[in-house]
């Protein structure tokens, strides 16, 4: 098996993976943090070492609008934004996901104006969870690499036909030059079919009405139909990531869990955020208490069992939570956690903690800090926190 | 005058009320034309019209926002419930008073 490996940024690792999946068409917008993935990629498309058709457009919507396009075609699909881009994609994602176009996104997570500020921070991408996209998260530009092939694949599934985001947080990931174990192109050749399954192609040659018209009497099994086919990516997901650890070498699974076995305490998190968690339980452990690690990579489709299984048992869990959410009963991922949990028995407090945004680093001694503050709080029989932490008073 | 027929699948569909096991993905339907949908079926009232009293003037087929009322051969109206929505435009409008509007009960 050959293991080349290769400095690249997280944004360098999309680009990369993607010129070896080779799609038929990208239509993207620049917008830091993303735009060496589109900068590269469409070098790649310059000097003729992609048969990919560049479509430059004139914003994000008609980014999202462009793949719409392309996808009903057969063809298949690539594009990269983040956070205002993301934003002003919404309501294409839509369409591109109620038209069943398994497009790929690449989000470079980026925090949302105002203030402005270019900076990691995945609001942008947890606000699209009713979407019906696929949505994951990367850790590292390793993981990057991966999640831009494993995403085709899983999106593509015939019994899925749905579109799939995979985020990995600006600056900290998408401009962090790191160590990355590429694959060959006779590799992805063999993971990835060669073109996609289409069920109707857009084409002078086949009349079919797309897009059209659907009103009170059909509409709701129209958008059932994508529910069931996200259940049904739940288990492609866990599939092609078990395909994939075979062919990579690299375990990958829905969920990562560090050192959970025999914890009394958690720490749930994802993206970058959940290298710190783990660098923190190693720490702690070596003081002598019993802490894991959870890391959440499928995020959509929510692994809700799954989470349940990893957390059964512990006493507190503490969830990093690396976006803003204003008014909420918990973080974003706390409040899919505690409905995953509810009713179900032997689970633990739930303590979230809204962290990191604008790229504010939380740094080690502060998580042990916030998991002393979670072991306090189940001490005192409180079952669900939320607070913010890394800011001035 | 020739009515256009819709393919089969899609008036199976539509009889049928396919759900979400049977439908198409994403509502990508065989193409066709307006003739397929029957969108009488959201009618509370039906024209029915006396062709006795009917003077063929066609004020109702020029009145009719649906294009529901056809003539017949004898140019006499006729109330094409598959299309008609049961505005009673048609009724207001007939100088012979010959068209009524009767309650729809499904």
């Amino acid at each position: 098996m050959s293991r080349e490996v290769k400095g690249m940024t997280g944004d360098e690792a999309v680009a990369w993976a993607a010129k070896l999946v080779n799609p038929d068409v990208v239509a993207a917008y620049p917008i830091t943090p993303q735009t060496i993935i589109v900068e590269r990629y469409s070098d790649f498309v310059n000097n003729g070492e992609v048969d990919t058709s560049f479509i430059p457009v004139e914003s994000e919507h008609s980014a999202m609008s462009a793949c719409v396009g392309a996808s009903l075609t057969g063809a298949r699909v690539f594009t990269a934004t983040a956070s205002a881009g993301l934003a002003l994609m919404y309501e294409i994602l839509y369409v591109a996901s109620g038209m069943r176009c398994p497009i790929v996104l690449a989000v470079a997570n980026r925090a949302f104006s105002a203030p402005i500020n270019i900076h990691g921070e995945v609001t942008d991408q947890l606000v699209c969870r009713d979407a019906s996209w696929i949505s994951l998260f990367g850790e590292s530009a390793q993981e990057a690499y991966d999640e831009t092939i494993i995403s085709f694949k899983i999106a593509e599934h015939p019994d899925v036909m749905l579109p799939a985001m995979y985020g990995i947080e600006g600056f900290i990931v998408t401009h962090a030059l790191e160590r990355v174990e590429t694959l060959s192109k006779n590799q992805v050749e063999d993971f990835l079919p060669p073109s996609r399954v289409t069920n109707y192609k857009f084409s002078p040659d086949e009349i079919m009405t797309f897009g059209s018209l659907v009103l009170q009497d059909y509409y709701m099994e129209i958008k059932r139909q994508q529910e069931e086919s996200m259940q049904k990516a739940y288990h492609v997901a866990k599939e092609v990531m078990e395909e994939f650890t075979e062919l990579s070498g690299r375990t990958m699974e829905i969920l990562e869990k560090y050192k959970l076995e025999d914890a009394d305490y958690a720490i749930v998190s994802y993206g970058a955020t959940a290298g710190n968690a783990k660098a923190v339980v190693d720490r702690l452990r070596e003081k002598g208490e019993k802490v894991g690690a959870l890391k959440i990579r499928l995020f959509r489709p929510f692994p809700s069992l799954d989470i349940y299984e990893a957390l059964t048992g512990i006493k507190a869990v503490t969830i990093l939570d690396r976006s803003a959410t204003f008014g909420s009963p918990g973080s974003i991922v706390q409040t899919d956690i505690a409905s995953a949990l509810y009713g179900r028995e032997n689970i633990p407090t739930l303590h979230g903690y809204i962290n990191g945004l604008g790229g504010r680093v939380l740094t080690l001694p502060e998580i042990e800090e916030v998991h002393e503050m979670s072991k306090k709080y189940n001490e005192i029989g409180m079952p669900s926190t939320l607070d913010w932490v890394g800011y001035r008073e | 005058m020739e009515k256009k027929e819709a393919p089969d699948e899609f008036k199976r569909w539509v009889n049928e009320k396919w759900g979400t096991s049977k439908l198409p993905l994403g509502g990508t339907v065989p193409y066709h034309t307006a003739y397929a949908y029957k969108t009488g079926d959201w009618s509370a009232f039906k024209a029915v019209i006396d062709k006795e009293k009917c003077i063929s003037c066609m004020n109702c087929y020029y009145y009719c926002p649906d294009a529901a009322i056809t003539m017949d051969d004898d140019l006499k109206a006729e109330c094409d419930i598959e299309f008609c929505k049961g505005c009673a435009i048609c009724a207001k409008n007939c100088p012979a008073d010959a068209i009524e509007m009767l309650r729809v009960t499904r």
